[in-house]
């Protein structure tokens, strides 16, 4: 386990990293991350598991930067998942690739690809702050993140 | 979690967790409920949350849940909080991302007989002539300029362009232009998802819903509004799409920021908020406005949707395809408003998240029509089930300032309700029940099951049993259009 979970960088994880929970009203994932940046690269993955299906189909010809400032590691993170939302129902864009070259609690900068997606399997109206709290577990990092559907 | 040791039931519909449960309380919680709506409640984490709304700074008097309480983000779902101006706050997540979500309500003179024919080819004008479901566009596309003015203008906007009629504003709440809503105060995000999507239902638990006038409870209220047994009538629930979302997005993200400096400390993020008469305060509320005004105009442009569809598949078919608008509320808002509190009148901003404004005889603020009987509030069911009109009483304004339920309310969530019930299986059960349904996706349906609901009669008991809204008429589905 990293002694400063928020601060290590680590090769991208192969396992799932999220898991949807029960929320009566809503939709809910558990996250899971070694660290702040498998944190976010697994948040980003189980949103766009429940906005679209066959994900490994969607295009790669679409290339963003981005870059977001925030006042702690959870607003970061409902930045980062509201800015993906964003792009979906902007312009029909999911974005599956993601490239996190700098990472700290309050900021990332990032090169994210995907392409256009046809059919939504549900429209994210925004990520929310309910009840979140990144913790730190004996794998790393876990939050709870709640979605207004 | 609160236990059932931890509130005392105070009237028949009525119960009270006191302010000693928690030592960050600064005033009482209390929700209406039966004993098996209450069981229901004690199954998530609705009540706690309900709880935590006593914390705001300024809540006056008690904080409220209506008996379709569930779980929500930060407010429970039919939650009501009042904050005593001017050092009472705002809370952008009291009014929720979906700002000014409402229903409305459009009478017509066509008898259920009538129609029976031509019903099939009505829901499939309607769903051709709504846009809906994740991704749609409307039809709509204006400049920046003409969108600013759309948003500060509300319905008056719909009214210049042809969309609307004199009367459709009469029996709108505020006209359906809530003043001082300040486009300068919105973010370009906003308007950029705002743009192309007026005049769309979105999915969820949005929807079209053509009725039938099943019973009425009201003679006299029923006729002013135009219903009466047999009768056709049309339902609208949706909001202010992606401009309110991003508006309620951009605030909650601002005030995280701005929170610490006014001291304030809470039990969940999402319940963030700023003092009514701090700058952040103020313009949150003139961005809610824009956001409330914008969904005034969605639901005006989808009746004219509506009507439009009705003379493409009625016109000759039926005596009369007219169809008038009875009235429109909204039920995630944020208001500023005078009630008497212990014997004195006093100006607070009430939060209806999930509530509908219910507003009893006299109220200067209802229209001419209306105001002898109270406000017509619009409750609608589950899908496949009743929905009811009820009016707003005296009994709301003393007790639960001038608020009452906004619907069935959700029992299980959508993941389970995804798993259990198949949307074909669910389709092809409300076809066979004559209810003709018109949807875009199927698991979406699924997730709005009815089975995934409480039940709308048994919440309505109990608002009018307590006497905080009275029956007018119950309606029954006979077509549905869903995203």
């Amino acid at each position: 386990m990293p002694s400063d979970p928020l601060s290590q960088r680590s090769p991208l994880a192969h396992q799932v990293g999220f898991e949807e929970i029960e929320h009566t009203a809503d939709w809910a994932l558990r996250v899971h991350g070694r660290n702040l940046r498998e944190l976010l690269l697994n948040a980003a993955r189980g949103m766009n598991s429940l906005m679209a299906s066959n994900l490994d189909n969607i295009p790669l010809d679409v290339e963003q930067q981005v870059e977001l400032e925030a006042i702690d590691a959870e607003s970061l993170l409902v930045d980062w998942l509201n800015e993906l939302a964003y792009w979906a129902e902007i312009e029909g864009l999911i974005f599956r690739e993601f490239e996190l070259d700098h990472v700290i609690q309050t900021g990332l900068r990032a090169t994210v690809r995907g392409g256009q997606v046809s059919h939504f399997t549900k429209h994210i109206k925004a990520v929310t702050y309910h009840n979140l709290d990144i913790l730190e577990t004996e794998t790393g990092l876990e939050a709870t993140v709640v979605f207004d559907v | 979690m609160v236990s059932s040791h931890d509130f005392k039931q105070i009237d028949k519909f009525l119960y009270e967790v006191p302010q000693s449960y928690r030592p960050d309380m600064r005033v009482p919680a209390r929700f209406y409920a039966d004993p098996e709506l209450l069981d229901g409640a004690l199954g998530d984490k609705s009540l706690e949350q309900l709880v935590n709304t006593t914390t705001l700074p300024g809540a006056i008097k008690y904080t409220l849940a209506m008996p379709d309480i569930h779980q929500g983000y930060g407010f429970p779902i039919g939650g009501v909080v009042a904050t005593k101006l001017p050092d009472g706050v705002i809370s952008p997540g009291g009014v929720g991302y979906d700002i000014n979500c409402g229903v409305r309500l459009l009478g017509t003179h066509i008898y259920r007989d009538e129609v029976d024919p031509h019903l099939s080819d009505l829901a499939s004008v309607l769903y051709a002539n709504c846009p809906s479901g994740v991704g749609k566009g409307g039809s709509i596309r204006l400049k920046i300029g003409q969108l600013e003015r759309l948003i500060e203008q509300g319905a008056r906007w719909a009214l210049k362009q042809g969309y609307a009629t004199e009367a459709d504003l009469e029996r709108t709440e505020e006209r359906g232009c809530i003043e001082g809503a300040d486009a300068g105060k919105v973010s370009e995000r906003a308007k950029k998802r705002g743009n192309g999507q007026i005049g769309t239902l979105g999915a969820g638990n949005h929807f079209i819903e053509v009725d039938v006038v099943d019973e009425v409870f009201e003679e006299t209220a029923a006729e002013r509004m135009g219903l009466a047994p047999g009768r056709l009538a049309v339902q609208i629930h949706c909001g202010s799409r992606g401009f309110g979302h991003q508006v309620c997005t951009d605030y909650v993200k601002r005030f995280q920021k701005t929170i610490k400096q006014y001291g304030i400390e809470l039990p969940d993020r999402e319940l963030v908020c700023a003092p009514l008469g701090s700058p952040e305060g103020q313009d949150y509320l003139a961005a809610m406005k824009a956001a409330a005004n914008y969904a005034f105009v969605n639901r005006q442009v989808l009746t004219h949707h509506i009507r439009r569809s009705f003379e493409q598949a009625l016109a000759g078919r039926v005596k009369n395809h007219q169809v008038f608008q009875v009235y429109d509320i909204a039920h995630n808002m944020a208001k500023v408003e005078e009630h008497e509190i212990d014997g004195r009148q006093v100006k607070v901003c009430v939060h209806r998240k999930g509530a509908t404004r219910a507003f009893g005889p006299g109220s200067p603020v209802l229209p001419g029509v209306y105001r002898d009987i109270g406000q017509p509030v619009l409750v609608p069911g589950s899908m496949g089930t009743a929905s009811w009109v009820l009016l707003g009483t005296e009994g709301s304004m003393a007790q639960t300032f001038g608020s009452t339920c906004h619907g069935a309310g959700r029992t299980m969530s959508r993941s389970k309700a995804k798993k259990t019930i198949w949307g074909g299986d669910l389709r092809e059960e409300l076809e066979s029940r004559g209810i003709h349904v018109r949807a875009g996706s199927m698991p979406g349906l699924a997730e709005e099951a009815p089975a995934a609901y409480k039940d709308v009669d048994r919440v309505v008991d109990v608002v009018h049993g307590a006497g905080i809204a009275k029956k007018v008429a119950r309606l029954v589905p006979i077509a549905v259009v869903k995203g």
